[in-house]
């Protein structure tokens, strides 16, 4: 039993933390007050930054010009990256520790070799496309769905709230392939250039927080694929790859609240200790204090359940699905707490637009909602505590 | 990086699961009615070796390393041994027992680590006062050299064990001036001239661990019981805050997961409006805080335990955060477990009622969780 990170991943992490404090954190204020349709150009470039360090190859075989580290190693590399800009972050793991993963998980050889190695450079950027208007995490509720005429498929339906659609090259459509079979083995998952003729990519949607991270919805109309365009070559598979693909969801909104627990932290320790009043430093009273104290627990414990449950992945553990909804809501819950804690330190200050920790506050609130719900997480949660001791 | 218990570990967890749930879980709720401690219990105890379980063969222990000692905890934990009879384990074996293995001499170790070990010795540790409790380098406790002996006069509060202790560790000051730089501790037995203890204190939870004061009174203890150096008591004192903030709180993790399952099972059998109460969201939303409280504290502890074992430095940030976690959530988990049972969890004959009085004490014990958040904010701010 050993809780403390191998010196490769201290090492990683002193590197990430050197890299996104110059590279990447600079842009964050920018990020969020530009234009929507104006921050696609900035986050190409962090990517392309990201890519550098080779970030986005971390996960990904070295054939491929990535560096194969294990999801543990994802995640503390992906704590720096948030703490420095989490709508970095977001497109990034999207790209690369969604998309990037289910290719790497799924796909055939020549699907890895199309876009893998672009994907690590930044020269792709990839978005899943599962969500749609009346389905979120009730993945079978999806409309969408793909008809065999001849060799081709006709993929017909409407995509919402896609992260990375606006820049995205390519995209992971999940349709039902089979509208008789159960759920479980009626969808695929299609891979689908941005050009592909029928696709098109909708305005850029409004959102309180995470404002450099593109998201928009997409329309499908009889867009034309070949059986190359399946995910793994087989249909039927989509919603366990799907299924599968949540869990680095889970992991990815649990990593990016740590990491947004980190800056909230920075920030409000050092405002405690500049910021006077009645004689003192602010942090000198308990009320400020203590809720400092609060976040580091809060914000450590949520970083241990997160590597836990991401080393659970990388051993190949049952349980890891549960702790990766344990650490999601814990660390998601916690980050809102966290988040609002800060701005209460900073007081006026941290309500005036344009500072720090009201960045962070508007960001920080997606991680209770992102891939699935504290709500949902409690419901699977607690399914597998009461089916483990049904009479 | 490794969070895997080996197979060993495993066993040994299951062994003592076993035996605690079949030879001690059923005699602690009767004990735990009557609010006394409970030789039966810690016979049982002694008869499974945990008494000794972190010291070396040759002194009647086991050799376990912290990890091991937390297992244990947890184990008996889960397996429904109440609180009160864990804490009476723990006050003996890591506050009494480990001080004298860790700072005693050749002749107190082999005079005092096999009684102890066995368990027929019973020990305790005082350092609080009815005047210092969080502030203890403020003890009014003194000692004074008087030829051969050290007289000590002074009185000490909320001491687990001592009603049935035969040996304590004892923190006097031989300068009060000096604050914490003239703590010293001294091993002084129940016969000492001069050493008496109170009636125990009915408590709120952990009611199988008897409490009460200690009395020094002219007590007259040997210069060969002093414990460590003269004036060296503090680093005795904080000396032990892995094994606090580790083997202490094992149970506690071991008693909340005892809660889930209870909680779980009740969720699933009884039945209201045509449909297991576990149906409801409500009830959902408690059980999957429990998990996620399990899932959390394990992780904290083991932390701070597995960092020992491997010769990694406290950090005095992690061990505070265990304390506070365990503490004041664990309290709350306790709550919603009543709550869960609703009118039956009220009632004693239900683990989850006598879980709730147990579990105030981590917040409580060993440094409130406000002094947890004073220690980890003035790290912060530093």
């Amino acid at each position: 039993m050993d809780y403390e990170l191998t010196n490769d991943q201290k090492e990683l992490q002193q590197d990430m933390a050197r890299f996104c404090k110059e590279e990447i954190a600079p842009k964050a204020k920018v990020l969020d007050e530009s234009p929507r349709d104006k921050t696609g150009g900035i986050i190409k470039e962090n990517l392309k930054r990201l890519a550098r360090v080779n970030y986005l190859g971390l996960g990904i075989e070295a054939r491929y010009k990535g560096r194969d580290l294990d999801l543990v190693s994802q995640c503390i590399a992906g704590e720096e990256v948030a703490k420095a800009c989490a709508s970095t972050f977001l497109s990034a793991w999207s790209s690369a520790y969604m998309f990037g993963a289910m290719l790497k998980l799924f796909g055939t050889d020549e699907q890895k070799d199309k876009y893998l190695p672009g994907l690590v450079k930044a020269d792709i950027i990839g978005a899943l496309a599962y969500t749609e208007p009346d389905a979120g995490v009730d993945i079978a509720g999806i409309k969408t769905t793909a008809e065999k005429k001849g060799d081709k498929w006709v993929i017909n339906g409407t995509k919402d709230l896609v992260t990375n659609a606006p820049i995205a090259d390519v995209f992971l459509v999940l349709a039902y392939t089979d509208t008789d079979a159960e759920s479980g083995s009626g969808m695929t998952v299609f891979i689908i250039d941005k050009d592909t003729k029928g696709l098109s990519v909708g305005k850029s949607i409004e959102t309180m927080g995470l404002r450099g991270a593109p998201i928009a919805g997409i329309n499908i109309d009889n867009c034309e694929v070949s059986d190359d365009s399946i995910l793994g070559g087989e249909t039927g598979k989509g919603f366990s790859q799907i299924e599968r693909i949540l869990e680095n969801g889970k992991l990815g909104m649990a990593t990016m609240a740590v990491g947004i627990g980190m800056a909230c932290m920075d920030k409000s320790t050092q405002y405690a200790k500049e910021r006077k009043a009645f004689g003192r430093q602010i942090g000198k009273f308990q009320e400020v204090g203590f809720k400092l104290a609060d976040m580091f627990t809060y914000n450590d414990l949520g970083r241990m359940l997160t590597y836990r449950a991401a080393w659970g992945f990388d051993k190949g553990e049952k349980e890891a699905s549960i702790l990766a909804s344990c650490a999601k809501l814990f660390a998601g819950e916690a980050i809102t707490n966290i988040a609002n804690w800060a701005i209460q330190v900073f007081a006026g200050h941290g309500y005036l637009k344009g500072t720090d920790v009201e960045r962070l506050y508007r960001d920080a609130r997606f991680c209770e909602i992102g891939y699935g719900t504290s709500e949902m997480q409690r419901s699977v949660i607690s399914k597998d505590a009461l089916d483990k001791f049904a009479s | 990086m490794d969070f895997a218990f080996s197979d060993e570990q495993k066993m040994f967890r299951d062994t003592l699961y076993r035996y605690g749930k079949e030879e001690i879980a059923p005699l602690c709720e009767e004990a735990d009615l009557k609010g006394e401690f409970s030789y039966e219990i810690w016979n049982k105890m002694a008869k499974m070796g945990v008494l000794g379980l972190p010291f070396p063969e040759e002194l009647g222990g086991q050799g376990a390393d912290i990890v091991m000692c937390c297992i244990a905890g947890e184990a008996l934990g889960h397996a429904g041994v109440d609180g009160g009879s864990l804490l009476a384990w723990g006050a003996h074996t890591y506050l009494c027992a480990c001080n004298i293995f860790n700072f005693g001499t050749e002749e107190q170790k082999k005079k005092y680590v096999p009684r102890l070990a066995s368990g027929e010795w019973i020990g305790c540790m005082g350092l609080t006062e009815p005047g210092a409790g969080s502030d203890a380098a403020s003890i009014r406790t003194t000692a004074v050299k008087k030829g051969d002996k050290y007289i000590l006069n002074g009185s000490k509060t909320f001491i687990t064990n001592a009603p049935v202790a035969d040996v304590a560790v004892v923190f006097a000051t031989l300068d009060r001036s000096k604050r914490h730089e003239g703590i010293t501790a001294f091993i002084v037995e129940k016969d000492f001239p001069g050493f008496s203890t109170g009636k125990p204190f009915h408590k709120m939870g952990c009611k199988c661990s008897a409490t009460s004061e200690v009395f020094f009174e002219d007590c007259e203890v040997p210069e060969e019981n002093l414990l460590g150096e003269e004036c060296g008591g503090w680093q005795i004192a904080l000396s032990g805050v892995e094994w606090d903030r580790s083997t202490l709180l094992s149970p506690f993790l071991g008693g909340s997961i005892y809660s889930l399952e209870l909680c779980a099972r009740y969720a699933n059998e009884r039945h209201q409006f045509n449909r297991p109460i576990g149906k409801f969201q409500a009830v959902q939303h408690r059980i999957a805080d429990m998990k996620v409280f399990v899932e959390a504290v394990r992780l904290a502890i083991y932390r701070v335990a597995s960092a020992k074992d491997n010769g990694v430095m406290l950090n005095p940030l992690q061990a505070a955060v265990n304390k506070v976690y365990a503490g004041d959530e664990g309290f709350r988990m306790a709550s919603d477990a009543v709550q869960i049972f609703g009118g039956y969890g009220l009632m004693h004959e239900y683990p989850v009622e006598r879980n709730l009085r147990d579990a105030k004490l981590g917040a409580i014990g060993g440094g409130t969780s406000d002094i947890m958040r004073m220690i980890v904010s003035r790290i912060m701010l530093m």
